[in-house]
């Protein structure tokens, strides 16, 4: 048999924005090879040109696919860390809230893409409509859907509106109770069995030696999370566990993301609880002092990490962002070899992959 | 009766407006995100928002849609890519644009490797601004290009 060289993409219903360069054996994939590229804006290099706060919406769109409000928590970390910035105590707690929220729907909308993906239509439709609940409390708070620019240094810009605790909570309790619906619809359901499970094994040797970070890290049973080893803002205050799979396949990444939504939902009750009254911005001076600084943290996709390299100015010198779909898709091309072209779209999907930011 | 019904088949003006009407009432989108509002495209499709009620189904297959969302920001390596698109698609068809990136370059006016403007590229029917643009915003957009297939081939009043 001859090999033939096959593409997929960009205009296809399972690759985003990606191109994937295949080598097939009749139905054997023996070769993966991504062709990336079609999203990128060179954010990195358009960051030199802008004040740290111009910055705030150019860096919010790395990722502002779905997990805006993690992706901004890291640039302020690094930013807060050169400064020596200590941010008002509830100013800490609302970007806590933010970015949980941000998880749950960055999440849920995984999941929905996961089934469209195994041709369970309904899967497709139930997470993205509790999604909207999600949006609509982040709304509440930010003002905006999807991109909100509601971190800001110093502090967060709005603060809790009236009666958004309780609605908060109603939600969370619905969305705990759905869960097990997804369960029942999804996790335990025989034909998704069949299409995920052993479907793509990484096992965490090659899970670390890759290079692999985040849910797709932890469902190959590796516990790692910033949130827990570094703990930022105030996460260290909350009770909450790492969920890890046993075997790292496709259905072990879907089901860690899972049960992740179910700790979030954890983190959220106790940061309503918690939050204390008092101030939600600090004024700060628009200068960031000569320095370098390098801070991670645990977006909903895994761990981003900011480097920053400051000249005194009220522009960066340089700011490197290593983003976690970067560092997952090199697992794509480990994991697609000697599989059937059917087992594509799957192992592609549970990577949970966003062109976005792989491209900056 | 016949007679009556023969007249209104010869009628170009009713012709035409029952054709505008089939076009205008069964605009499939093709699949292919461009830029960052892929998600708001999720949920327009979805059961809240749900433009199938406008006849708006996203598809899959080119070859059989009438409407290219150019979702967001388009970089110069996908320019390419989605020319080819606009050109494998049968006639009639029709280009709304989504978003600032799309309509102008947007957040991204100094960046070396965005178009400014989708409509650089293709023609564009509909714009429909904002970052990225609410649900409601995209079924304005669907309903406006309704109005416009409506009016084609018709003489202006």
């Amino acid at each position: 048999m001859s090999i033939m060289k096959l593409s997929i993409g960009p205009q296809h219903p399972i690759s985003a924005h990606f191109r994937f360069l295949l080598d097939v054996d009749g139905d054997v994939v023996l070769k993966l090879e991504p062709d990336v590229g079609y999203t990128h804006r060179g954010i990195e290099k358009l960051a030199e040109k802008r004040t740290y706060l111009q910055n705030l919406p150019v860096i919010e769109r790395v990722n502002s696919y779905c997990d805006s409000a993690g992706t901004m928590l890291g640039y302020l970390e690094v930013i807060e860390e050169l400064m020596g910035l200590e941010v008002p105590e509830r100013a800490k707690y609302l970007r806590v809230i933010a970015a949980e929220l941000n998880r749950i729907a960055s999440h849920l909308y995984a999941a929905s893409l996961f089934s469209v993906a195994t041709g369970l239509e309904t899967m497709l439709m139930w997470p993205i409509n509790d999604r909207e609940l999600i949006l609509d409390l982040l709304e509440r708070l930010t003002g905006q859907r999807i991109t909100y620019t509601y971190q800001t240094i110093g502090g967060v810009r709005f603060d809790m509106p009236d009666g958004f605790k309780e609605e908060a909570l109603k939600r969370l309790d619905y969305l705990e109770k759905r869960t097990e619906d997804y369960y029942k619809m999804l996790l335990w359901n025989h034909t998704f069995h069949m299409r995920t499970k052993k479907v793509g094994i990484l096992r965490p040797s090659d899970a670390i030696k890759l290079g692999v970070v985040g849910p797709n890290l932890r469902a190959s049973g590796v516990k790692v999370d910033v949130r827990k080893d570094e703990p930022y803002e105030v996460y260290d205050r909350f009770d909450f566990s790492i969920p890890t799979g046993k075997n790292g396949d496709s259905y072990d990444r879907l089901e860690v993301r899972f049960k992740e939504v179910g700790q979030s939902i954890n983190i959220l009750r106790q940061a309503l609880k918690d939050i204390p009254k008092g101030p939600i911005k600090k004024w700060v001076p628009p200068i960031v002092p000569k320095g370098e600084a390098y801070t991670r943290v645990e977006a909903a996709r895994g761990e981003f990490g900011y480097h920053l390299i400051g000249d005194g100015s009220m522009k960066p010198y340089r700011l490197k962002i290593s983003p976690p779909s970067f560092r997952n898709l090199i697992a794509l091309p480990h994991l697609c070899q000697n599989i059937p072209l059917a087992d594509v779209p799957i192992i592609y999907i549970s990577l949970d992959l966003i062109p976005m930011d792989v491209d900056r | 009766m016949l007679q009556k019904a023969k007249d209104g088949l010869m009628d170009i003006k009713l012709f035409r407006r029952v054709m505008n009407w089939g076009k205008a009432w069964s605009l499939w989108s093709v699949h292919l995100e461009t830029g960052c509002c892929g998600p708001e495209d999720m949920a327009r499709a979805c059961a809240r928002f749900d433009t199938e009620r406008f006849g708006t189904l996203p598809f899959p297959t080119l070859r059989e849609c009438d409407l290219i969302f150019v979702t967001g920001f388009v970089t110069k390596k996908m320019a390419k890519r989605l020319k080819i698109v606009y050109e494998q698609m049968p006639e009639p068809k029709y280009v709304i644009a989504i978003g600032h990136c799309a309509i102008s370059g947007g957040l991204w006016w100094d960046s070396y490797s965005v178009v400014q403007g989708v409509d650089e590229i293709i023609p564009v029917d509909v714009y429909v601004p904002g970052c990225p643009p609410r649900p409601e915003a995209w079924i304005q957009g669907i309903r406006m290009l309704q109005e416009k297939i409506a009016k084609e081939g018709m003489r202006k009043k």
